[in-house]
């Protein structure tokens, strides 16, 4: 992917709106949930004060507390149940008719024995509720298969002493809860909205929620005093209280999803919008960096057409801002650079032309050095023979000997204006470049050096080691080969055991070529002025040569990109290297 | 045809002339040589209508008034004097001559060594080559 600033721009914009986004939506979020907690954890309290206070309130309690003080019950029991029985059980009526169908009341001696009893209801024989002395009592909530029921009583008289023996009993009143759904709509509208209002004993089971029976909640929200958590079903908000007087407890709860209705509200309407905000201003930020990063591809177009070769290239300036000044720069250097770029063309061609008239007359300098220098030469030789041919006899032999020494140097001029010829060819010969197999040709210089050596009283033995191959101009590279191993073989010469070595070692990126004698070595301290045209460390007496051999290697080799050095020791051999190109630069 | 002549020699200088000519006659073969000094003589000598053809022409290249390149173009471009042997016998081992001489036409080039025993040698073989070995056409 191409990362250009006009993609990198908009991108950024875009993550830091989104960043902002979600920032702000996840802070809106915490908040309005945090907020509708509050409100949740002070209405639950609130509603289960107002079924509390329902509870306590009944009357129930006050008609209870009243009958058991009824003068015509307590004559009742007084006479042993002997008198009285009419006025008790018209008292007893006030409180619950016959024919009430939800409710009973009985009356009881403190044996539990049954006196007297009204109301059609009736669930055990016996006393539910140990019975309040001063008024009455609720006793727990009790249940029989799918029915709830309550129980009341009082005492008549105190059940101890005198008392439990005449006059004394129970009033209990036993009624069946109404559990319906209409009960429970009215009581949840009374709490209000989506609380739900439970109610229990304080001990555990059983339950109901004034529809049905339900299991009790967990010991946690009834012993709490403050709003907590549990699972019912789902995942609930529950504050608990008990209601005075009665060993009940009421509980009002709130799903969790309700609690936090609000912020999903929030998030539902603030979302879509915060995803507009993100979506325009990215497509403001693409806008922009398309506005900003058009001209700059212009000038930058304009100069890549410039780096390639076109220096006509301008750019147009269509605004006045920084973008407008880079513009006009740009223009003005490619003016610059167009203008140099012609004056140096200019300035390359008279160079050029210099160079080759220069060239031209060194071309002609060296022929005329090839043919004239050569001709006199030719002619001071062969008189010399001639006249040692043809006067041999008129001559003394000192006249024979000096002019033995003018044949000798007649020969050696010519040498060394041959050496220099080539020399001086080198400079102006034009490098091919191919691969080269140096193994090959170092074998085939090795034969051709072993058939013309001369004057060796000693063995040679030179080994060629396997060598890469190099890339370059094979009659040059021969050349090469050739001077350092005719200069191994002239140097070896004396030795009993001559031996040559022509290898190579990777170092450090390139190919390092060497060629290893054990000759007569040289003094290292003059190891730089080997290569020098007519430099020679040994005297024509020891070792023939014009001291152009290794200025030949040293050219050579320079003109193909590459090295060359030498170690040696006087009497202990030389060593010649040499670097080249492995392949085409 | 003239019997007379068998090798054209065309050399300026005179010390080489007569080293050439001793090489010869060493090998018996510097009765039958004439000898021009420069080009113009060499074209004077296939020119003045004796149509004397001679077994080769030793050629130097460096002459003065028309040089040897010139007198090889011109020979090799009549058909009178097409098929004589041309041997180019000259101090220069410049490459661009070589190749100038062989594509006007040369038979031979030779580079005159500075060595005399080998000069001599070398004169002697073209000339035993040319006029012993050598079957021109009739």
């Amino acid at each position: 992917m191409n990362w250009s600033i006009e993609r990198k721009l908009p991108l950024f914009v875009t993550i830091l709106l989104l960043a902002v986004a979600i920032t702000q939506l996840t802070i809106g979020y915490g908040e309005v949930r945090q907020a509708s907690r509050a409100l949740a954890d002070k209405r639950l309290p609130l509603a289960t004060k107002v079924l509390a206070d329902l509870f306590q309130a009944g009357q129930g309690r006050v008609r209870i507390t009243a009958l058991a003080k009824d003068p015509a019950i307590a004559a009742f029991l007084r006479s042993g149940g002997r008198s009285g029985r009419d006025a008790a059980l018209a008292a007893m009526r006030r409180v619950t008719t016959d024919t009430a169908s939800n409710t009973g009341l009985e009356l009881r001696d403190f044996s539990g024995k049954l006196l007297l009893h009204t109301g059609r209801f009736s669930v055990a024989d016996s006393v539910f509720v140990s019975p309040g002395t001063d008024s009455a009592r609720y006793g727990p909530l009790m249940r029989r298969d799918t029915t709830l029921f309550i129980a009341i009583a009082a005492a008549v008289g105190s059940g101890e002493g005198r008392d439990a023996e005449r006059g004394g009993g129970i009033v209990q009143q036993v009624a069946r809860m109404s559990l319906s759904e209409r009960t429970r709509t009215t009581l949840t509208g009374l709490a209000g909205g989506d609380v739900a209002l439970l109610l229990g004993n304080a001990t555990g089971d059983p339950w109901t929620d004034f529809a049905r029976i339900v299991p009790a909640p967990p010991s946690n929200v009834l012993n709490s005093r403050t709003p907590v958590r549990y699972e019912r079903g789902e995942t609930m908000r529950a504050s608990a209280a008990p209601v005075p007087g009665t060993p009940w407890m009421v509980v009002a709860e709130l799903p969790s999803r309700v609690v936090s209705a609000p912020a999903r509200a929030y998030l539902t309407a603030m979302a879509p919008l915060a995803l507009l905000i993100v979506i325009v201003g990215a497509l403001i930020a693409w806008w922009g960096s398309r506005r900003l990063t058009r001209p700059l591809g212009d000038v930058t177009h304009a100069a890549e057409a410039l780096a390639a070769g076109d220096l006509d290239q301008r750019v147009l300036v269509r605004r006045d801002d920084e973008l407008g000044r880079l513009a006009r720069s740009f223009n003005t250097m490619a003016e610059q650079v167009s203008r140099s770029h012609h004056h140096l063309e200019a300035q390359v061609a008279q160079r050029t032309k210099a160079l080759e008239g220069t060239n031209a007359e060194l071309e002609s300098f060296s022929y005329s050095v090839s043919h004239d220098l050569r001709a006199p030469l030719r002619a001071i030789h062969g008189f010399a023979r001639i006249l040692l041919e043809d006067h041999h006899a008129n001559l003394e032999p000192e006249a024979q000997r000096l002019l033995g020494v003018i044949d000798q140097n007649t020969r050696r001029m010519g040498q060394l204006i041959d050496d220099l010829l080539a020399f001086s060819r080198l400079g102006r010969k034009e490098i091919g470049a191919a691969p080269v197999d140096m193994e090959e040709l170092a074998r085939a210089v090795a034969d051709e050096v072993r058939r013309t050596d001369v004057g060796r009283t000693g063995t040679l033995a030179i080994q060629i080691d396997p060598l890469p191959p190099a890339h370059g101009d094979r009659p040059l590279l021969r050349q090469v080969l050739s001077n350092l191993l005719q200069n191994a073989a002239k140097f070896t010469r004396d030795r009993a055991e001559a031996r040559v070595e022509v290898g190579s070692r990777w170092d450090s990126g390139e190919t390092v070529y060497f060629i290893k004698d054990n000759g007569a070595g040289f003094d290292a301290r003059y190891a730089d002025k080997l290569f020098g045209v007519f430099q020679r460390l040994h005297s024509t007496e020891q070792f023939d040569g014009t001291g152009v051999g290794l200025a030949i290697v040293k050219r050579i080799v320079q003109r193909h990109g590459g090295r060359v050095w030498a170690e040696g020791k006087v009497d202990h051999g030389a060593t010649f290297y040499f670097t080249l190109p492995t392949e085409e630069r | 045809m003239s019997a007379g002549v068998e090798i054209l020699l065309v050399e300026d200088n005179a010390n080489d002339a007569e080293l050439t000519l001793r090489a010869l006659k060493q090998r018996n073969l510097a009765n039958q040589v004439f000898l021009c000094r420069d080009g113009a003589e060499a074209l004077d000598f296939f020119a003045d209508g004796a149509g004397r053809v001679p077994k080769v022409v030793l050629l130097d290249l460096k002459l003065p008034k028309v040089d040897g390149l010139e007198v090889l173009r011109r020979l090799k471009a009549d058909p009178r004097t097409k098929s004589i042997p041309v041997v180019v016998l000259t101090s220069s081992r410049e490459e661009p001559d070589i190749e100038r001489a062989y594509a006007l036409g040369a038979n031979s080039y030779i580079v005159k060594p500075v060595d005399f025993e080998a000069f001599a040698r070398a004169v002697s073989d073209v000339g035993l080559y040319w006029l012993l070995l050598n079957h021109p056409p009739q």
